[in-house]
């Protein structure tokens, strides 16, 4: 009786504790995977040219989003307006990352990092494993993030990358949909942030 | 010696191959604006439809966008993007009606001088008829299918987006027939006319969102 209630005791502690709703009815398991990858902006010969639209707050903005994987461990990030000028153009290499140019109206340093987060979040590739989770129908992958943690979430039966969840240990921040997949592009996608009203949803162009 | 000869023959040939596009004299430049200004003074409306191009230098290819573009004078102009999905922007005015897939929405130009800059020179280039403006340095040139004519703005806020703007006539009727927008980068914007009908009705309704 004793032992059942120090069990019951040590569940209700540990669940407590682990507040991350993302986690939530996950079992861990051991890592059997020591890296895992996003394959979505990793072919150095795709352009990925989606529509944006973006959220924040009550104001909407649209454009084109470019993303080019231009070298092993290195991509470009263009947004331009619908009519082709250039809001902002990143440059990410390893943990470096270089702003080719941004407008001035957008050049503020919390409006940058915030960019410079999420795009990073999108586009990295490997990525080491810290914990492996498991569900029904998917394995879950705790990585390193800074201050922060990344939980991958892989479908079981195809291998394919649905979801990503940025969090702080308590809080989850951000949260990367990779809703349609066709031949290993992701076709439309949405990035979300949970402790602010920012939306981004993305749609892959149609080949003509 | 003869090796030199032959390079020189060579370079002079390469150089004469892209000269083909000459720069206009003073008599020249002044016949070429009384053309484009008397065609914008008789476009009441223009209807076309437009490719975009926007090259940037990493790519593959170019992003390629089209749609529909409609004029009527004074001042109001429509860009409808059609494909690869369905974004318009009405410029009346002091505002942009922006229609983005369904979802409506205005944006106030007055407050920004750059953005009544932008937007007087889209108006202004569908005409044609862009040369009283002081904002930019303009020259003229000639190759034997257009007439081009490039504007540096002097403004420098506005070259920190644009290097150049350039228009390409087409030299029978002094039409434009593509926009070029030339960015610091050397990245640039093509917009290129196809199908255009000179003064065909349009309804004001075509005008709002």
């Amino acid at each position: 009786m004793i032992r059942f209630l120090a069990i019951s005791l040590f569940i209700v502690l540990v669940t407590a504790g682990c507040s991350l709703k993302t986690t939530e009815g996950l079992r861990e398991v051991t890592v059997a995977q020591p890296t895992i990858s996003n394959p979505y902006f990793s072919n150095a010969e795709v352009d990925y040219v989606y529509k944006a639209k973006i959220a924040l707050y009550d104001k909407n903005f649209g454009g084109i989003l470019i993303i080019k994987k231009t070298g092993s461990d290195s991509h470009r990030v263009v947004f331009t307006t619908e009519f082709g000028s250039k809001l902002f153009d990143f440059y990410f290499e390893g943990e470096n990352f270089q702003k080719n140019f941004i407008i001035p109206e957008m050049d503020k340093k919390l409006v940058v990092k915030t960019l410079e987060q999420d795009f990073r979040l999108l586009i990295s590739e490997k990525i080491q494993v810290l914990e492996e989770f498991d569900s029904e129908a998917q394995n879950i992958y705790k990585t390193d993030i800074g201050k922060n943690f990344g939980f991958y979430f892989f479908e079981k039966d195809s291998r394919r990358l649905r979801k990503i969840v940025k969090a702080s240990k308590r809080k989850e921040k951000v949260t990367i949909d990779f809703k349609i997949v066709e031949e290993n592009i992701a076709q439309s996608i949405t990035l979300q942030h949970e402790n602010f009203k920012l939306r981004i949803e993305l749609e892959k162009f149609k080949k003509e | 010696m003869r090796n030199i000869l032959f390079l020189i023959f060579f370079f002079s040939f390469a150089l004469s191959l892209h000269s083909q596009e000459s720069i206009l004299d003073g008599a020249e430049v002044a016949k070429f604006k009384e053309k484009v200004i008397a065609e914008a003074k008789k476009t009441k409306t223009i209807k076309a439809d437009f490719i975009q191009l926007k090259h940037l230098d990493f790519l593959a290819d170019d992003v390629k966008t089209s749609g529909k573009m409609a004029y009527k004078s004074p001042n109001l102009v429509k860009w409808e993007y059609t494909n690869p999905y369905k974004y318009s922007v009405i410029f009346k005015e002091d505002q942009l009606l922006i229609n983005h897939g369904g979802t409506k929405s205005k944006v106030d130009i007055g407050s920004s001088k750059l953005f009544q800059k932008l937007n007087e020179l889209i108006v202004n280039s569908v005409r044609g008829n862009m040369f009283s403006d002081a904002d930019f340095e303009i020259s003229f040139f000639e190759s034997p299918q257009f007439y081009k004519a490039v504007f540096i703005p002097k403004d420098k806020k506005l070259v920190e987006y644009i290097a150049s703007f350039e228009l390409f006539f087409n030299k029978e009727n002094a039409q434009v027939f593509e926009v070029k927008m030339v960015e610091p980068s050397k990245d640039f914007t093509q917009i290129i006319f196809k199908n255009r009908q000179l003064n065909v009705p349009i309804d004001d309704s075509v005008f709002s969102n």
